[in-house]
């Protein structure tokens, strides 16, 4: 085992052995979470919340450049953790990674929430950590059945064939030949209108045959 | 056995919730289909929480202590909510005939699905509203179906849900996540089977071959 070096500390921080309290740490929050979830105890949740307040403040702060909404989202989560303790599992991820996915779904929804509607997708239903029940997959089943086959440029150059000469040409000669309007216009011997006017009903008809296929 | 992936590092962003609606939608479903990925986003997750937690965080600024100790007491007061929410969820999709049994993020999206349009080529497509104005819809290939040749003139990614297509370099299956740049011409088509995608697009397709440059004016109309 090697000693983490803290970059972070504040000059006083010596080398230690880190991660062995780091391990004793995690234990001790799940335990604490555990007796916020079995009795609601306000002893545990103080400890938790002195704990991860001034963190989730930190990540907050570092995340919206805001102080004032930074302190939103840690009461939001925090919140969370006081009412849904029960839905932490030890055996699923430590009590910080749970913590963190609920800070981090709610800050999701602060991104969104400021500039669109309610209607918006909402962190819960990419991550439902804090759902009652959470469905597990189910292996897909479908069956298949045959269906016509017939294929896309067949479809493709029968609406076309269908369309009046003086269109067809004259979008044969921009969609696939590849000249301009003005091109069209000069080797047809027709006005530069025309030649707008017909392609924009050409590629309204295709449009329609194409729906209402 | 799931071939294409996301990237770790578009695994790590979608953990720490730094992908937008719709890139987060399509790894999130991938992730529902794929152990590996389920345990990038897990180890993702563990990771960013150690960062974030076992960092000793500086004194705290007295204003801030006391506002922590107000929320403190008004949290410890916040009665539990007497009715629980159940998110919806609905894993069946009846399409053509059939009944796709959607991955849960999808299934917890279901009443996002827009409606069903019809696509040239035998397809099918729908619209995920997920209320930012990303492009992200479930496209259904039946079989024998085609996408005329195009490229990109922006980035494309399509996660398979169910089925199998193909395109000039490979074949593509369940959970195949496939990203393609503007640099690739490609020509998607289903064979024997049918095919449920799930896509995203940030620009318009352009498509370059023969008379299928006809479609360009309705290219719209393809997966936009």
């Amino acid at each position: 085992m090697h000693a983490l070096h803290h970059q972070h500390g504040t000059g006083q921080m010596t080398t230690r052995p880190i991660e062995a309290q780091a391990s004793k740490t995690a234990e001790h929050l799940a335990a604490l979470l555990a007796k916020v979830a079995a009795n609601q105890c306000r002893g545990a949740f103080s400890e938790l919340f002195q704990y991860f307040a001034p963190r989730l403040q930190a990540y907050a702060a570092n995340k919206f450049g805001n102080q004032q909404l930074a302190a939103d989202l840690v009461q939001e989560t925090m919140t969370n953790v006081w009412l849904k303790a029960h839905l932490f599992h030890a055996d699923r991820g430590s009590a910080s990674t749970w913590v963190f996915t609920i800070a981090r779904n709610t800050g999701f929804d602060y991104l969104r929430k400021n500039k669109h509607r309610l209607t918006d997708l909402s962190a819960d239903e990419l991550w439902p950590i804090l759902a009652e029940t959470n469905d597990s997959l189910n292996d897909s089943a479908h069956n298949h059945s045959a269906l016509d086959d017939k294929l896309l440029m067949e479809q493709i150059s029968s609406y076309y064939k269908q369309l009046p000469d003086s269109q067809r040409i004259v979008i044969e000669l921009i969609y696939i030949e590849g000249l301009s309007q003005q091109e069209v216009s000069d080797s047809l011997n027709v006005p530069l209108g025309t030649v707008k006017s017909r392609t924009r009903l050409g590629l309204q008809k295709l449009r329609e045959m194409i729906d209402h296929d | 056995m799931i071939k294409y992936h996301p990237t770790d590092q578009l695994i790590e962003q979608f953990a720490g919730g730094l992908l937008t609606p719709a890139l987060s939608v399509i790894v999130a479903t991938h992730i529902d289909l794929c152990p590996r990925c389920q345990q990038v986003a897990h180890d993702a997750e563990q990771l960013l929480a150690e960062q974030v937690m076992h960092t000793t965080p500086n004194k705290l600024p007295p204003e801030l202590n006391q506002q922590f100790n107000a929320m403190l007491e008004q949290i410890l007061a916040t009665p539990a909510p007497s009715t629980i929410i159940q998110p919806p969820y609905h894993e069946n999709l009846h399409l053509n005939g059939k009944v796709f049994n959607l991955p849960a993020t999808l299934a917890r999206q279901y009443h996002r699905i827009g409606e069903w349009s019809r696509v040239p080529g035998k397809m099918l497509k729908a619209p995920l509203h997920l209320g930012s104005n990303e492009c992200i819809n479930l496209i259904y290939m039946d079989h024998g179906s085609r996408v005329p040749e195009h490229t990109h003139k922006g980035n494309e990614i399509t996660l398979v849900i169910n089925g199998v297509f193909n395109d000039e370099q490979d074949e593509y299956k369940d959970g195949d996540f496939v990203l393609l740049s503007q640099q690739h011409t490609h020509q998607p088509e289903t064979r024997d089977e049918d095919c449920l995608t799930l896509a995203t697009l940030d620009a318009p397709l352009h498509f370059t071959s023969g008379i299928a440059r006809l479609l360009n004016p309705f290219s719209s109309l393809f997966f936009k």
